[in-house]
C-alpha cells in the first residue's frame, strides 16, 4: 500500500487534476472527485485491515510525519467514507455551484487535510493540516453564493486552531518532543490544565459546541447540499478527534467533585456538552428550514460526543466514539436526502414542501432511517451509542447531565420527525406534482449504502464496537465487554439484534394493519375549512407552520443571546478600530506631531522614573 | 566590482536622465534591471567598503553583508517589478525613480548613521514626489511635514549619540555604547526609533499613510507600501541587530506599544470599508510584528516576514490601486464581484492574502510558525497570544473581502492589465512553491542563525 504521505499527495494532485479536467468538462471533473475520494477511502480502509505502509523519500516539509494509530484510523475511515459517499452528489451540482472547478479541487484538499489530521503524529503537522482543512473547506461554503457564513466560519475556526496551536506549543514546551501521542501523556500539573482548556476550545469550535456554535447553523444551512453533508458528517468530526485526544488522555488537576468522581474541569466540559445538547435541541425545534434544523441537531449531537468523552468511563467513551460514527453516517444520509429534495424543488423550507413521499419514496426511506438513528431509537446506530452513554451517566449518578441528555433525546423526537411529516408526508403540493422525480441512480446509491450502514450499526453493533474497543485499548481504557451479539453494560445487557427483530415484527404487524384497513381519502393540501372567510395566505394554514408555537414561546426571547454576544464583540472591535482611526489617523499633521511628543514623554517617563 | 555601484550608477543615471527626456524611462529600466541582476548573479563580493580611503570610524563605510544582500535583493527585485509595470505610463517619473533607487540602496548598504540620514532624506524626497501621482496635494503636503519631523527627530537623536560617543559608524558606535548608562541612551534611541517609525508606518507616528496609501494609484501604492516599507523595516532591523542594546524596561514599554499598534492596526483594518484602507491598516499591524521580531532578535524570521509582506503589498496595492482608479471608489461594496471576470488576478490575490494570513501550503505559514516557535522558545507567550489574536481579526476581514470579491451578482466593469495579472499569478506561484517546498526557507534560517552575531 502507498505511504500515507503518498496518499495525501495523491489526493492533492487529484485535486489539481480535477481542477484542470473541470476546465474542460465540468461533470467529468466532478466524476474525478468520486474516483479520488473513493481511492482515498479504500486506501485508508486497507490500512485498517493491517496493510503496512512504505515510506516515501521526498522533500516534504520536515514536520509532516505520519503514523498509523487505531484512533486515527477510526476517524479517518469514517470521514473518508463520508467524503466518498457525498462525492457522488458532486456531478449533479455542477450547474448550481459558483466555481465548480475550484469546488472539486477544494473538496479533495479538505479530504487530504482531514485524513492527514487523523494520521499525523507530529504536533506541528497537526496544526498545519488543521489549517489546511480550514481554508480549503472555507471556500466550499460560498460556492452556493452565501457570503456571511464564511467569515463566521473562519473566525471561529481560527480561534479553534490557534488555541490548538498554543496548546500544542505548551505540550511541546513541557515534553520537549513534537511527537503527539507520547507528549500528550507526558504533561501534568498546570500545563495540563491549560492544554485541557485550550484543546477543548479547539474541539468545541470545530464541532460547533456551545458556546462556539454560532457558525454551524449558518454554514450548514446556507451552503450547497454536498458541502453541508461533508461538514456535518466529516469535517466536524475533526473536533471530536481533538476532543477525544485531550479529554481521554489528559486528566487536569483540580478539585475533585466527589459526588461525580470528576474534576471541576471535566465537569465544566461535560456541562458545556450538556448545554450544547439543550441549546441545539431547543433551537432545532424552532427551525423552518430543514437544513438548519439538522444543523442544530448536529450541534446537539456534538454535545453528546463531548459529554461522553468528558465523563471518562469505559461505557461513555465507547459511546462517544460510537456516536461519532453513528452520527456521521446518519447526518450524511439525512443531509443527502434533504439535498435530493432540494435539488428537485429548490427549497428546503418545510412550510413550502409536502408530500414528497409520493414521488421520492426512496429519499423518504433514507431520511426516515437517518432520523431514527439521530433520535436514538432502535434499531439504528444512534440508539446503541446513546444507550452506552446513558449507561455511563446513570452508572456514575450524574443527575443533571443525564437530564440534559434525556432532554436532548426527547427533544429530538420533536424536531426530527417534523421534516419527515412536513416535507415527505402530507399532501402533495400542486406546484411540485408534475416536475418532481426520484433522485437519479448515482445519487440514490450513496444514500442507500449509508442507510444500510445506519441499520447495520444498530443491528450488529458488536461488529463495529470491535473497532471502538481497539481505539479504547490504545487510549489506555478498558474494552466494552461483549459476547457474541450482546453488549454488557453496567446496568444490564443489550441484545441489539433481538430488539431489532422485535422491532421488525412490530413494523410487520403495523404494515398488515395498514394494508387491511380502509384506504384513506386523498384531499388537496389547501382543502381547508375556513367558515366563510376567504383565505389570502393559505401557506400559513399549512400545519407545519409554527408547529411548536406554545413550546417556542417559552424561550423565544433568549434565542439570540449568543448570536448577539458575538455580533457585539465584532462591533466592539470595529469601535476600537474607529476610535484609533479617529484619534491617531487624522489628516492633520500637527496632531501627529502632538502624538509623537506625547509618546516620547510617555516612553521616557517610564524609563527614567 | 563593488557594491558601491548600486548607489553610484542609479545616481549617475539620474543625472543623465535629465538630459534626455526620451531616454529617461529606458535608463530607468536598464538601471533597475542591472541593479537587480548584479545582486542575483553573485558578482559582488561580500565586504565592507571604505569610501574615499578614510578608514572607519572617520570615513564612511558601506557594509555589504548577507543581511544587506538579502534586503537589497528583495527591495531591488520589487522595485524592478514596479518599474516594469509603470515605466511606460509614468515616463516623467524616471529621474525621480532613479534617485529613489540610489537612496534605497544606500539606505540598506550604509554602515554609517549620518550617512543613513542622508539616504533617508533622499528616499523621503523621492517618496514625496512619487506620492504626487495620487493628485492629492494636501496629503502629499502632510506627508512632507510628517517625514520632515521624522527625519529631524532621527537627526536630533543622532546628534545626542554623537555627542556621547564621538562616532557615527554603526559598529564603532555599538562598541562604544557598551557600558554607557542605558538611561542616557534612552532619549536618543527613542528619538531615532520614532524618526524611523514615521517611515516604517508605526502607530501613532505615521498618520500620513491614511492620506497617501488611502489614495494611492497602481504606482505610488506598491512603491510606498511595498518597496519603501520593506527598506525602512530592513533599516530598523539593521539598527537593532548591530547598534542598540536598550534597557529591559524601555524594551518592555516599546514592545507593549508595538503590541498595541498590532492590535489597533488590525482593529482599524477591521473597521474599514475601503479596500486600500484595509490594506494600509493591515500594513501598520504587520510593520508592528516585523519590528517586534527584529527587537526580540529573530532577525531571520523578521527578514522573511518583511520580504513576504512587501511582495504581497506590492501586488495588492498595484491591483486595487488600478481598480479603484477605474471605478472611482474603493469601497468593498463597489468592488464586489471583481474577480468573477478576472479569475487569474483573483487566484493571485487570493493566494497572496492566504499567505499573508499564514495559512498552510503557502510560505506565510512557514514564516509565521517559525516566528511563533522562536517566541515560544523564549517563553514569550504574551506576544504569541497577541499575534494570534491579531491574526483572527485579520483573517476575518480579509476573508470577508475575498468572498465579497469572488461572490457577487454584479461585477464592476474594469480592465486589469495583463502585466498586473501576470505579476499577481507569478508572486502567488512563488508563495505556493516555497510554501510546499520548505528547504530553501529552512536553509535560509539555519544559515542566518549560524551567522548570528557576525557581519559576514
Amino acid at each position: 500500500m502507498p505511504a500515507i504521505e503518498a496518499l495525501l499527495l495523491f489526493i492533492l494532485a487529484g485535486g489539481l487534476l480535477t481542477y484542470l479536467v473541470s476546465r474542460l468538462n465540468k461533470t467529468l471533473g466532478m466524476v474525478l472527485t468520486i474516483l479520488v475520494s473513493g481511492f482515498a477511502f479504500i486506501s485508508v480502509a486497507s490500512y485498517a485491515q493491517g496493510a503496512g505502509t512504505d515510506y516515501l523519500n521526498i522533500a516534504l516539509p520536515s514536520i509532516l510525519t505520519f503514523e498509523i494509530t487505531d484512533t486515527g484510523l477510526f476517524f479517518a475511515v469514517i470521514v473518508s467514507f463520508v467524503f466518498f459517499m457525498v462525492s457522488f452528489f458532486n456531478p449533479y451540482y455542477v450547474s448550481k455551484l459558483r466555481y465548480p472547478s475550484a469546488y472539486g479541487m477544494l473538496f479533495l484538499f479538505a479530504l487530504a487535510g482531514a485524513i492527514g489530521v487523523f494520521m499525523t503524529n507530529n504536533m506541528l503537522a497537526l496544526f498545519f493540516l488543521f489549517e489546511l482543512v480550514v481554508w480549503s473547506s472555507m471556500f466550499l461554503i460560498p460556492m452556493s453564493g452565501a457570503k456571511k457564513p464564511v467569515s463566521w466560519y473562519y473566525g471561529f475556526s481560527a480561534v479553534g486552531s490557534f488555541s490548538l496551536l498554543v496548546a500544542l506549543l505548551l505540550i511541546y514546551g513541557e515534553s520537549g518532543s513534537l511527537d503527539l501521542y507520547t507528549s500528550l501523556n507526558a504533561i501534568s500539573g498546570v500545563t495540563a490544565g491549560f492544554v485541557y482548556a485550550l484543546m477543548i476550545v479547539a474541539g468545541l469550535a470545530k464541532l460547533g459546541g456551545f458556546p462556539l456554535h454560532i457558525w454551524l447553523p449558518r454554514v450548514l444551512g446556507e451552503s450547497e447540499d454536498p458541502v453541508t453533508s461533508v461538514f456535518s458528517g466529516g469535517l466536524e468530526k475533526m473536533g471530536a478527534f481533538v476532543a477525544f485526544l485531550v479529554l481521554v488522555r489528559i486528566t487536569p488537576v483540580g478539585t475533585m467533585i466527589n459526588a461525580t468522581s470528576l474534576t471541576v474541569a471535566q465537569y465544566i466540559v461535560a456541562t458545556l456538552g450538556a448545554l450544547s445538547i439543550v441549546f441545539g435541541t431547543l433551537m432545532a425545534i424552532r427551525q423552518d428550514d430543514a437544513k438548519k434544523l439538522l444543523a442544530y441537531s448536529s450541534m446537539s449531537n456534538g454535545g453528546y460526543i463531548v459529554l461522553a468523552f468528558s465523563i471518562m468511563s469505559t461505557m461513555s467513551v465507547a459511546g462517544g466514539l460510537y456516536h461519532v460514527m453513528a452520527h456521521a453516517l446518519a447526518s450524511a444520509a439525512a443531509y443527502l436526502a434533504i439535498g435530493a429534495v432540494n435539488r428537485q424543488t429548490g427549497t428546503t423550507k418545510m412550510s413550502e414542501l409536502g408530500g414528497m413521499i409520493h414521488k421520492m419514496p426512496l429519499s423518504y426511506l433514507v431520511y426516515l432511517i437517518a432520523i431514527i438513528s439521530m433520535a436514538g431509537i432502535p434499531p439504528m446506530g444512534g440508539f446503541i451509542s446513546k444507550w452506552l452513554i446513558y449507561q455511563a451517566l446513570i452508572g456514575k449518578g450524574l443527575v443533571l447531565l443525564s437530564v440534559a441528555a434525556f432532554f436532548g433525546s426527547i427533544g429530538s423526537f420533536l424536531y426530527v420527525f417534523r421534516p419527515l411529516a412536513a416535507l415527505f408526508l402530507g399532501q402533495e403540493l400542486p406546484q411540485f406534482k408534475k416536475t418532481i422525480k426520484e433522485a437519479p441512480f448515482f445519487m440514490a446509491l450513496p444514500m442507500v449504502i449509508l442507510s444500510i450502514l445506519n441499520i447495520a450499526t444498530g443491528v450488529v453493533p458488536t461488529y463495529f464496537l470491535k473497532y471502538v474497543n481497539m481505539v479504547m485499548v490504545e487510549a489506555g481504557l478498558n474494552e466494552v465487554p461483549m459476547t457474541g451479539l450482546v453488549i454488557h453494560g453496567t446496568n444490564g445487557d443489550l441484545h441489539a439484534a433481538l430488539i431489532s427483530g422485535m422491532f421488525a415484527v412490530g413494523v410487520g404487524v403495523a404494515f398488515i394493519i395498514f394494508i387491511s384497513l380502509k384506504k384513506s381519502k386523498k384531499v388537496g393540501l389547501m382543502d381547508t375549512y375556513t367558515a366563510a372567510n376567504f383565505i389570502y395566505t393559505e401557506e400559513l394554514l399549512h400545519y407545519s407552520v409554527d408547529f411548536y408555537a406554545p413550546l417556542e414561546r417559552l424561550y423565544e426571547k433568549y434565542t439570540h443571546m449568543m448570536r448577539n454576544f458575538y455580533d457585539n464583540l465584532a462591533n466592539k472591535v470595529r469601535e476600537i478600530g474607529a476610535f484609533f482611526k479617529y484619534f491617531l489617523y487624522t489628516y492633520k499633521p500637527e496632531i501627529t506631531v502632538l502624538w509623537i511628543v506625547l509618546t516620547l514623554v510617555f516612553l521616557l517617563w517610564g524609563d527614567i522614573a | 566590482m563593488s557594491a558601491v555601484l548600486l548607489i553610484v550608477i542609479p545616481l549617475l543615471m539620474a543625472f543623465l536622465s535629465i538630459l534626455s527626456k526620451k531616454l529617461a524611462p529606458y535608463l530607468l529600466l536598464l538601471t533597475s534591471f542591472a541593479a537587480f541582476a548584479l545582486l542575483i548573479v553573485d558578482v559582488l563580493p561580500l565586504e565592507t567598503i571604505t569610501i574615499g580611503g578614510f578608514t572607519a570610524p572617520y570615513g564612511i563605510e558601506l557594509v555589504f553583508d548577507k543581511y544587506s544582500l538579502f534586503s537589497l535583493q528583495i527591495v531591488d527585485g520589487l522595485f524592478l517589478l514596479v518599474v516594469l509595470t509603470v515605466w511606460s505610463t509614468h515616463k516623467k517619473m524616471a529621474s525621480i525613480l532613479l534617485v529613489a533607487l540610489a537612496g534605497l540602496n544606500g539606505l540598506l548598504l550604509t554602515g554609517d548613521l549620518f550617512n543613513l540620514f542622508v539616504f533617508l532624506e533622499i528616499t523621503a524626497i523621492s517618496a514625496y514626489l512619487i506620492s504626487t501621482t495620487n493628485k492629492q496635494p494636501i496629503h502629499t503636503f502632510n506627508y512632507v511635514v510628517a517625514g520632515t519631523v521624522g527625519s529631524s527627530l532621527y537627526l536630533l537623536g543622532l546628534i545626542l549619540l554623537y555627542n556621547m560617543t564621538g562616532t557615527l559608524n554603526m559598529l564603532d558606535m555599538a562598541i562604544k555604547l557598551v557600558g554607557v548608562n542605558q538611561m542616557a541612551v534612552a532619549l536618543p534611541f527613542l528619538l531615532m526609533f520614532i524618526g524611523l517609525g514615521v517611515e516604517a508606518k508605526l502607530m501613532p507616528f505615521a498618520s500620513w499613510v491614511k492620506g497617501i496609501l488611502g489614495h494611492s494609484d497602481s504606482f505610488s501604492g506598491p512603491m510606498i507600501a511595498g518597496v519603501y516599507a520593506a527598506a525602512s523595516l530592513f533599516v530598523f532591523g539593521r539598527l537593532f541587530d548591530t547598534v542598540f542594546v536598550i534597557s529591559d524596561s524601555l524594551n518592555l514599554i516599546i514592545l507593549l506599544s508595538l503590541s498595541l499598534s498590532i492590535l489597533a492596526g488590525e482593529a482599524m483594518a477591521y473597521s474599514s470599508t475601503k479596500v486600500r484602507e484595509i490594506l494600509l491598516f493591515s500594513s501598520v499591524a504587520q510593520a508592528g510584528i516585523a519590528i517586534l521580531a527584529f527587537m526580540q532578535g529573530y532577525t531571520e524570521y523578521a527578514m522573511l516576514f518583511v520580504a513576504l509582506n512587501a511582495a504581497s503589498k506590492v501586488v495588492l496595492f498595484m491591483i486595487f490601486g488600478s481598480v479603484a482608479k477605474q471605478i472611482g471608489s474603493d469601497n468593498v461594496s463597489d468592488m464586489s464581484g471583481l474577480f468573477v471576470n478576472h479569475k487569474w488576478t483573483g487566484f493571485g490575490v487570493t493566494v497572496i492574502i492566504l499567505s499573508l494570513l499564514g495559512l498552510p501550503l503557502f510560505i506565510g505559514f512557514t514564516v509565521k510558525l517559525g516566528l511563533l516557535l522562536s517566541l515560544f522558545n523564549d517563553q514569550n507567550i504574551l506576544f504569541i497570544v497577541i499575534i494570534l489574536i491579531s491574526s483572527v481579526v485579520e483573517g476575518v476581514y480579509f476573508i470577508k473581502l475575498l468572498v465579497e470579491l469572488w461572490i457577487s451578482e454584479k461585477t464592476p466593469k474594469v480592465k486589469i492589465s495583463c502585466q498586473a495579472a501576470l505579476i499577481a499569478v507569478l508572486v502567488a506561484l512563488v508563495l505556493v512553491a516555497l510554501g510546499v517546498y520548505w528547504q530553501p526557507v529552512e536553509q535560509f534560517v539555519d544559515q542566518y542563525l549560524s551567522l548570528r552575531g557576525g557581519w559576514f
